[in-house]
């Protein structure tokens, strides 16, 4: 799995993908209802859900994730098993072809580590989603307070 | 409790049970086996609550937290760490919801978030953590032999798991439940995921009616 280096939020290299992402703007995959968790003041990590629909007749597989507004950024997935709680990074994300992929609570989710700015419900983070044909998604994602069920308040 | 009987399922029980040293949940859940649960859906209450023995720790005042620290009321404990951004979170918003619920109900319990991540959250740390979900929550940490003494206990099983992408950001997997501990600081019920907020709230008020 990719990485992000510490330094690349610093470098001309987001700054490379993000026009990627404009330049390459991607109609077979839509993102909805993305959303950042609100977190607890200096939290050292948030997540990151969202709902993936592939319009292709493709698999669509996603690499890596980066955001300007994070140090770096991995897909993991949570799950239950046995009654112990589980995380582990996933490699690579895969949207099926002409199918939806589900990042929610208790699932898959965008670990997110170490913000670059406090971050409070109402702020909009940027993430891009690189594809593994090279392809970007840019997303704009708003940072929502978690009600009792752990899903965001609408 | 159907499915408990299947032997796939008893076998995993067995599993778990010898990682979690001594009598665990699901060691406690196959003495239920025979017996129908009282309340339905999440929780298990035990036919006889069990003492807890001696475990020190401390909340995030810095204050000793002990057997002491769950006479009196009602706890329920939950065990995370900090560095969780999924699941721990979403069980903290789930519980402040139980705690809404039972204000309503005019019914009180105390919340403490322990930490199976000693190293890593600090009591300033789980105070920024806890108190943004609820400012009643306690956060507990301690020395891992604390964490030990109670998670054994209760049949808590975690581990610390690498992350190789991110090796300074090591993950921790853990037992889900929420345990609730009656006011005579004993074990009295577990919540074992997935866990719901009127589930709890109902079960609970059940059980505190039913309390001598």
């Amino acid at each position: 799995m990719k990485t992000a280096t510490p330094t690349m939020h610093l470098g001309g290299l987001v700054l490379c993908w993000f026009l990627a992402c404009v330049a390459h703007a991607d109609t077979t995959l839509q993102v909805i209802d993305p959303w950042i968790r609100e977190a607890p003041p200096t939290a050292a990590v948030h997540a990151a859900y969202m709902t993936l629909v592939n319009n292709s007749n493709q698999a669509v597989l996603i690499d890596s994730v980066t955001s300007p507004d994070f140090a770096s950024a991995e897909v993991h997935r949570s799950w239950v098993e046995d009654g112990i709680a589980h995380m582990q990074p996933v490699s690579q994300l895969e949207v099926p072809a002409s199918g939806t992929l589900v990042l929610e609570p208790g699932g898959y989710h965008l670990m997110l580590f170490d913000a670059q700015r406090p971050l409070q419900a109402g702020d909009t983070v940027t993430l891009l989603l690189h594809r593994a044909d090279d392809n970007c998604i840019l997303v704009k994602a708003p940072v929502m307070r978690s009600n009792d069920t752990g899903h965001h308040q609408h | 409790m159907n499915s408990f009987n299947s032997p796939g399922r008893l076998l995993v029980a067995a599993i778990i049970a010898a990682i979690a040293v001594g009598a665990g949940i699901w060691s406690a859940r196959s003495l239920l086996r025979h017996s129908a649960p009282d309340t339905a859906l999440s929780a298990t209450r035990f036919p006889v609550a069990r003492p807890l023995g001696p475990f020190e720790l401390i909340d995030h005042h810095g204050k000793r937290f002990d057997n002491q620290s769950l006479q009196g009321h009602w706890t329920f404990l939950f065990f995370g760490y900090t560095h969780c951004p999924d699941v721990c979170p979403t069980t903290l918003s789930v519980l402040n919801g139980v705690a809404h619920r039972l204000a309503d109900s005019g019914a009180s319990a105390r919340f403490a978030f322990v930490t199976v991540d000693p190293q890593r959250d600090t009591p300033e740390q789980l105070a920024r953590f806890v108190t943004y979900f609820n400012g009643d929550f306690i956060g507990v940490t301690g020395k891992e032999e604390g964490i030990e003494q109670l998670t054994r206990q209760l049949g808590i099983v975690y581990m610390q798991v690498a992350n190789e992408a991110n090796p300074d950001s090591y993950l921790v997997d853990h037992t889900a439940s929420v345990f609730l501990i009656d006011p005579d600081g004993r074990y009295h019920a577990v919540f074992t995921p997935p866990l719901d907020a009127d589930a709890i709230s109902t079960n609970f008020l059940k059980m505190r009616e039913a309390y001598p």
